[in-house]
């Protein structure tokens, strides 16, 4: 069977296993592809002047050496993972790279990354640290910004009508993803958390508009729903920050538990908030990728301006759609993981646990670091976890 | 004993530094006085002087306790507190200076009051905690966290961090220094709510002006320091630069210490006396030094190791003109984002994209004629040990400055190895002795 003939998951795991090749295949046939580093960049805006988006992920199962040059090893080992990928040549298909101030070490690779691989179009989105009206107005005045920068680099316009067309299209790509996701709510859920994996890397590494093809197709295979998991006692909710490979969730999966449902940036925090179409689109660009977005490295108050702070209330503000996945997805048990040296989310740990014990659903907190050998030993402590749940 | 004093000596240190040093010890106990007899206080994070004024405007009493971190680690009282943030689930990889302030406010809140132990008279409980967006996540997340512990409000203050290229973009600066005045106009309102009183603007005014000045006069002492031999060694600058960066107790004050020191540090380069007796190598300090083992400075200095420039974080703005400004909030943001933004221009110029941190270093090392560098990396805070491998990859290779990695960490002062940092610094004495004559192939200055 040839690669176009392949539909839905079998697709799924050729794109998953070959994560660059179809990216190659456009810019063969003259298409700009364009990196990027997690969430903040704004994707509609390079679809909307005909670039291809590609996310910059890492890869588990390939030893850093040449990053160990330029970042030291007490830092994020995904980011380490994915400038060492840059500084191999692994990314060198893409036409230009846009990063933002996602966290501290996210920030600094960014501009360690255009020092040193010099790509010919490169931006920096400095997204602010809280969801203040200034701070969206100051997101605001970056995308026109950056609109112009991209303008002048394809020689398009990026014209009103294409960029509300290209929000229409990733919002539909999105309300895809929930049908996808909705899938895993009946017991046993009719896909793996692993497989749902391999379908949003997938889907970071095709255009949109393939991507909702592909979603379309494996939305009709899952229902038929013929290989999916068995039933089993636990049906977890996995938290924390990146994972985009499923050594992790498979060996989850391996044992008595299903995941059915994630808040991490390969999964629902990627695609769970839409965009709403405001006069001026950049309106609801902004509010969807500084405030919508639900990643723990912006700040958030329970009221704006609060002179008094209480606890419950500060933690219902932040994790409260957790709660609401929680119940939507019948979860029984959380999984907070994190790879090592994240500030972002390790900082959010207690917090969260409190969160969650004071809401009543059991959780266990797995630190890693990144590589597949690492995950032996959580085996053990997840397996003991799953035994609490029963 | 004779060795002892000898070392002692090896260090020049400047007379006017002791009492600007102890004006930072004694902010400890103002804290807790000051509560003592009602007074706010506030725990802050550092703001490179973007609200500090705001909060000595109102009245608040100002603790940092990144400073309390170095203070606890200092007396041998961070591993307690640290183990209470272990075990209250706080990931170990964590900055030390916030797990022990976690483990801190764990143990006040179960006892109710300033813990007994606390070094300095402790940190007084706030009714602020003033938290930062800049430089690192740390600065923000941990404050977010002590609601855990404290019932006080968190405000996290807003900088912007743009890249060094599109900095410069049309519009950039307005709308950034728009944004900052935005924000600090948010936080005053939200501060008059909190303490149930007005901000006195003239009062603002003059502190802000007070600070500024404290700033540029710090700036022109460090600009001294490009002398042959340099007057002032990095160890001074450390007693010193906290008058500058935590601006605590009366500006006016600092000022006039500040003064006192310019005065010596300017008869020091007329008269041509360096800070060490035979200046043979000057070098530059990367990040925050190992405080428990200061002493190494003199073992080096014997050695004729001038430390002559340090981390770019902890230097005030370089000089811009805000006099006409009328707007002290503007006038605070354009000075903030200058000392952010200072040295993108040559960072662009030089296609250095990492324009803060990493760039000044190769900035300081030409125009300080620098031999080589210590680069102190610190295992907990990533902040300050990120941009180092960039920066000794730049300074090798675009200045021919060697450097030596030492590595150590801000509250576990045990990974910091002294006698293999002597044993490294042999061989890095060779480097600077080779790349001398390769600057000189090269065509550079020095
Ligand atoms: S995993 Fe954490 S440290 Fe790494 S890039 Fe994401 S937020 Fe930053
Ligand atoms: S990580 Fe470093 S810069 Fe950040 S708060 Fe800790 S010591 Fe300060």
């Amino acid at each position: 069977m040839t690669e176009k003939e392949r539909k839905g998951l079998d697709r799924v795991r050729e794109i998953y296993q070959d994560r660059a090749h179809r990216a190659k295949e456009l810019k063969a046939e003259g298409k700009q592809v364009m990196g990027y580093l997690c969430l903040y960049p704004v994707l509609e805006m390079l679809t909307a002047v005909d670039l291809a988006p590609y996310r910059i992920l890492g890869d588990m199962e390939e030893p850093i050496t040449k990053a160990d040059a330029c970042l030291p090893t007490v830092v994020c080992p995904f980011i380490r993972s994915a400038l060492d990928l840059g500084l191999k040549g692994k990314y060198d298909f893409l036409d230009g790279v846009v990063m933002a101030h996602i966290c501290d070490v996210g920030e600094k690779t960014s501009h360690i990354w255009r020092t040193y691989l010099n790509p010919s179009y490169f931006y920096f989105i400095d997204t602010p640290h809280t969801v203040h009206k200034a701070a969206q107005q100051q997101l605001k005045e970056q995308l026109k910004d950056f609109k112009k920068t991209l303008e002048s680099f394809t020689g398009r316009e990026l014209s009103l009508d294409k960029l509300k067309q290209a929000i229409k299209t990733y919002n539909r790509q999105r309300a895809l993803v929930r049908e996808l996701y909705d899938l895993r709510k009946p017991d046993p859920p009719l896909i793996s958390g692993a497989e749902t994996l391999q379908v949003m890397v997938a889907l970071m590494s095709i255009p949109v508009d393939e991507g909702i093809d592909l979603l379309r197709q494996v939305i009709s295979e899952v229902k038929e729903g013929k290989n999916g998991p068995p039933k089993k006692p636990a049906r977890l909710l996995v938290w924390g920050s990146i994972i985009d490979n499923t050594a992790l969730i498979r060996m989850i999966e391996e044992l008595e538990a299903n995941v059915v449902i994630d808040d991490t940036c390969v999964g629902s925090r990627a695609y769970f908030p839409n965009v709403e179409l405001t006069d001026d689109p950049l309106d609801g660009l902004v509010y969807r990728y500084l405030v919508g977005l639900k990643c723990p490295r912006t700040f958030r108050e329970s009221v704006f301006g609060e002179t008094k702070k209480d606890y419950i209330k500060d933690l219902e503000s932040r994790f409260g759609y957790i709660k609401d996945y929680a119940k939507e997805w019948n979860v029984n048990g959380v999984i907070l993981q994190s790879v090592r040296y994240c500030d972002i989310h390790g900082y959010e740990v207690p917090g969260l646990r409190d969160y969650l014990d004071h809401i009543g659903l059991p959780n266990i907190y797995l630190e890693h670091d990144y590589s597949e050998a690492a995950l032996a030993p959580l085996r053990t402590r997840a397996q003991a976890f799953l035994e609490v749940i029963g | 004993m004779m060795s002892n004093e000898k070392k002692k000596r090896a260090i020049n240190r400047l007379k006017t530094m002791y009492p600007l040093r102890n004006l930072i010890d004694e902010m400890y106990q103002r804290g807790v006085e000051a509560s003592k007899i009602g007074k706010p206080t506030a725990w802050s994070m550092v703001n490179w002087w973007e609200a500090d004024p705001i909060l000595k405007a109102m009245d608040i009493e100002i603790v940092y306790p990144e400073n309390y971190g170095a203070v606890c680690a200092a007396f041998g009282a961070a591993p307690a507190y640290l183990d209470r943030s272990d075990s209250d689930g706080f990931p170990t990889h964590m900055c030390g200076y916030a797990r022990n302030c976690i483990g801190y406010a764990a143990r006040m809140k179960d006892l109710g009051e300033i813990p007994p132990e606390a070094p300095m008279g402790g940190m007084a409980k706030p009714i602020l905690l003033l938290a930062s967006g800049s430089l690192c996540d740390a600065r923000y997340k941990w404050f977010q966290a002590l609601g855990r512990y404290l019932d006080a409000p968190v405000w996290t203050v807003e900088i912007p961090h743009p890249g060094v290229e599109e900095s410069f973009r049309e519009g950039a600066y307005e709308s950034a220094i728009n944004f900052m005045v935005k924000e600090l106009g948010e936080f005053v309102t939200f501060l008059e709510r909190l303490l149930a009183k007005k901000m006195d603007w003239d009062k603002l005014a003059e502190i802000t002006d007070d600070i500024i000045k404290i700033n540029r006069l710090w700036y022109e002492i460090n600009e001294l320091r490009k002398a042959r031999p340099c007057p002032m060694h990095s160890r001074d600058f450390w007693s010193c630069m906290n008058a500058s960066l935590y601006p605590a107790g009366d500006p006016k004050e600092s000022l006039k210490l500040y003064q006192d020191m310019y005065q010596e540090v300017k008869d020091r380069v007329e008269n041509k006396i360096g800070a060490v007796a035979e200046e043979k190598y000057r070098l530059a300090f990367a990040e925050l030094p190992p405080w428990h083992d200061l002493k190494i400075f003199d073992e080096l200095a014997e050695r004729g190791w001038n430390f002559v420039i340090e981390s770019w974080a902890y230097h005030p703005p370089k000089p811009i003109d805000t006099s006409q400004v009328s707007n002290p909030l503007e006038r605070i943001a354009k000075e903030t984002y200058q000392w952010f933004t200072g040295s993108f221009k040559g960072a662009l110029k030089a296609k250095e994209y990492m324009g803060y941190f990493a760039y000044p270093y190769l900035e300081y090392a030409r125009d300080y004629q620098c031999d080589g560098a210590l680069l102190h990396p610190l295992l907990t805070c990533r902040t300050a040990t990120n941009h180092l491998m960039l920066v000794q990859d730049r300074l090798l290779n675009k200045l021919k400055i060697p450097s030596l990695v030492a590595e150590g960490d801000i509250v576990d002062l045990k990974l910091f190895d002294h006698a293999d940092t002597m044993r490294k610094a042999e061989t890095l004495e060779e480097m600077m002795d080779h790349y001398r004559g390769v600057r000189r192939e090269e065509g550079l200055e020095w």
